[in-house]
């Protein structure tokens, strides 16, 4: 079966004024299908660089990145991004929901991108069943809700054009733990689903909550 | 695709509606001070043609008056003539024909309207009888029958002196002149470039001659109405056979078609130096826009890379600001262009006293214009703002705080 990720010697070079900085130095990793993966690392290993070339936000200096069995090192930014859309579902630290448009219409945009139709209503409504939000908040506006129902709102959009991959980016960093661990559980009820999830995280707590870890320092895979 | 972009946007201007709002008024005033010049020349074009587009087929010879001085006096050929000879009337008439050719006498006059009225001042035009249909077509009330005793009066003269068909007026200060009756009111002619008649007296050449004592060797001009052939044909005829002599010129000789063209000519550029200067308020208008599309983009940035990182492309990022921009474009213009034909209706009231010019196509058309160029400017101005949003950094802009 083809990996859903594969890094094969990926460097990534930030040049600066003061002199070039390595993010990340000759990185070489796979992620197979159904795999719960949790990056860790101290600030400044890498691990955003890294979350960003597995999320095809950024193309490396060198090296070769396969997303599904595409490669993405030499995509266009049009294929990138219709590559995010179809196979990557993003969920971040803040939530970063839309707050102009109401919880369906959230849930729904990456459908309404992928298809270029109005709202699909059904779709959405399965997903935010399966996150487990009432249904009397579906017309609400993000603010309208607390932080741990927002990021279950993030989850169901990130679900909604069935990605090959989950990205997370500290999910639970904005949470309090009873919340945050509620979320781990939902992320771990996907998994069991079948869903391929890497999750970056600095907690050691929410890292057990997968099967393998990578640790990045200074920009190498450390184990 | 479009429709969550244009909802987006939609949103984000109500959710911002006083700034929306005030950036609408800068189109608003600029469509308005576009469309409502624009209609303001048309009107004074219009105006104004309506008065001298009926002189418009002919050329008005006069004696040459410039280059040697002062008035001579006597006809003839001298560097500077106060009149036209009657040799001369009959070289124009022969070299225009078959255009009619029709000698003009005028002068101005003390005359009193009835017994005991005040006197007045007024010019008096003499015409050959037979021409003086051909110089003036309509009469607003009696008709031309003016023998020697009688006389035409312009529309203007007869209303503000309450004069009738059958009044009389006796020409002079005590009379001395004698009595005219009038015998038909002369319709409004407005400004002309042959004879201004709404203020005058038109009587027969003959009673003119005979009472200033003038004979036909003292032409004031002569009015060629062209009705075969064009003006400007006819005006090179009438030099060519006249002012053979270049230095030594005898008569000046003006085509009205031309001078009307100039006319309209100079109002059309008026009108559009005014329209341009509506146009500046526009522009400041379409500042005000780029600076608020800026804002939006700036508040935006973090929402910008969140669209962009779960799969939006950059068409689509700068299609929710064109339509933010278009938004306030269309609503502001259409605004506008309804306020500037209330303004147009205003002006044209107060200042023209008619408002049957505001509908015609002209006007219109400078309404549609504002409208047009306050949708442009719009997009003009947000063009850069939304290409600079869908060009961001997905990276840099989800990190933005």
């Amino acid at each position: 079966m083809v990996p859903v990720i594969q890094f094969k010697d990926v460097v990534k070079i930030y040049p600066l004024k003061a002199g070039d900085v390595t993010a990340l130095d000759h990185i070489s990793f796979t992620v197979e299908r159904g795999e719960f993966i949790a990056i860790m690392g101290p600030s400044g290993s890498g691990k955003s660089t890294l979350l960003n070339m597995m999320g095809c936000l950024d193309t490396p200096t060198t090296g070769y990145i396969f997303i599904s069995g595409i490669g993405v090192h030499d995509m266009s930014d049009v294929e990138l991004t219709n590559l995010r859309r179809d196979r990557i579902g993003f969920i971040f630290q803040y939530f970063n929901l839309f707050p102009l448009l109401n919880i369906i219409e959230n849930v729904s945009f990456p459908q309404m991108l992928k298809s270029q139709k109005q709202v699909d209503e059904k779709k959405a409504i399965e997903v935010l069943r399966a996150v487990q939000l009432e249904e009397r908040f579906y017309t609400h506006t993000p603010l309208e809700l607390s932080g741990g129902q927002q990021q279950r709102v993030a989850v169901a959009r990130a679900l909604i054009n069935d990605p090959d991959i989950l990205l997370c980016d500290e999910p639970t960093g904005n949470l309090d733990s009873k919340t945050g661990a509620s979320i781990m559980e939902l992320m771990t009820e996907l998994h069991h689903k079948g869903a391929t999830i890497i999750i970056v995280t600095h907690d050691p707590h929410i890292a057990e909550y997968s099967d393998r870890i990578i640790r990045i320092v200074d920009g190498r895979i450390a184990q | 695709m479009s429709t969550i972009f244009w909802e987006i946007s939609k949103r984000n201007i109500r959710i911002h509606m006083l700034r929306s709002t005030l950036a609408m008024l800068g189109i608003i005033i600029g469509v308005v001070a576009i469309a409502s010049m624009g209609i303001l020349g048309n009107t004074i074009v219009q105006e104004v043609s309506s008065s001298l587009s009926s002189v418009g087929d002919s050329v008005i010879v006069t004696p040459y008056a410039g280059g040697g001085g002062g008035f001579g006096g006597g006809g003839g050929g001298s560097s500077a003539n106060l009149y036209l000879t009657n040799q001369n009337f009959q070289q124009i008439k022969r070299s225009v024909a078959p255009n009619v050719a029709i000698p003009v006498m005028s002068t101005s006059a003390h005359m009193k309207v009835g017994v005991g009225s005040d006197d007045i001042v007024a010019p008096i035009y003499g015409l050959p009888p037979d021409d003086t249909q051909k110089l003036l077509p309509d009469l607003e009330a009696g008709d031309y029958s003016n023998g020697n005793s009688g006389c035409l009066v312009g529309t203007t003269f007869a209303k503000d002196h309450n004069i009738k068909v059958g009044s009389r007026i006796s020409i002079g200060q005590n009379g001395e002149y004698g009595a005219l009756r009038v015998t038909g009111i002369i319709k409004e002619r407005g400004m002309s470039f042959d004879i201004s008649t709404d203020n005058a007296l038109v009587v027969t050449q003959d009673w003119f001659e005979s009472s200033f004592d003038r004979s036909d060797d003292e032409l004031n001009e002569v009015v060629v109405k062209v009705t075969d052939g064009d003006t400007a044909d006819v005006k090179t005829t009438i030099e060519k056979q006249l002012n053979r002599n270049t230095k030594d010129k005898t008569v000046s000789v003006i085509d009205s078609k031309a001078t009307l063209a100039t006319i309209f000519e100079t109002f059309g550029m008026v009108t559009t130096f005014v329209t341009a200067i509506g146009g500046i308020s526009m522009i400041v208008a379409g500042v005000s826009i780029f600076n608020i599309m800026m804002m939006s983009v700036n508040e935006r940035i973090k929402e910008i890379g969140i669209m962009r990182s779960i799969g939006t492309q950059k068409k689509e990022v700068m299609s929710m600001f064109i339509f933010e921009a278009a938004i306030i474009g269309i609503v502001g213009s259409a605004i506008g262009g309804m306020l500037s034909i209330l303004a147009g209706y205003a002006i044209s009231s107060l200042m023209f006293k008619t408002t049957e010019y505001l509908f015609t196509v002209a006007s219109m058309l400078s309404v549609a214009e504002g409208v047009g160029f306050g949708i442009f400017i719009c997009l003009l101005c947000g063009l850069y703002p939304a290409w600079q949003a869908a060009n961001l950094n997905p990276i840099d802009a989800l990190r933005h705080e």
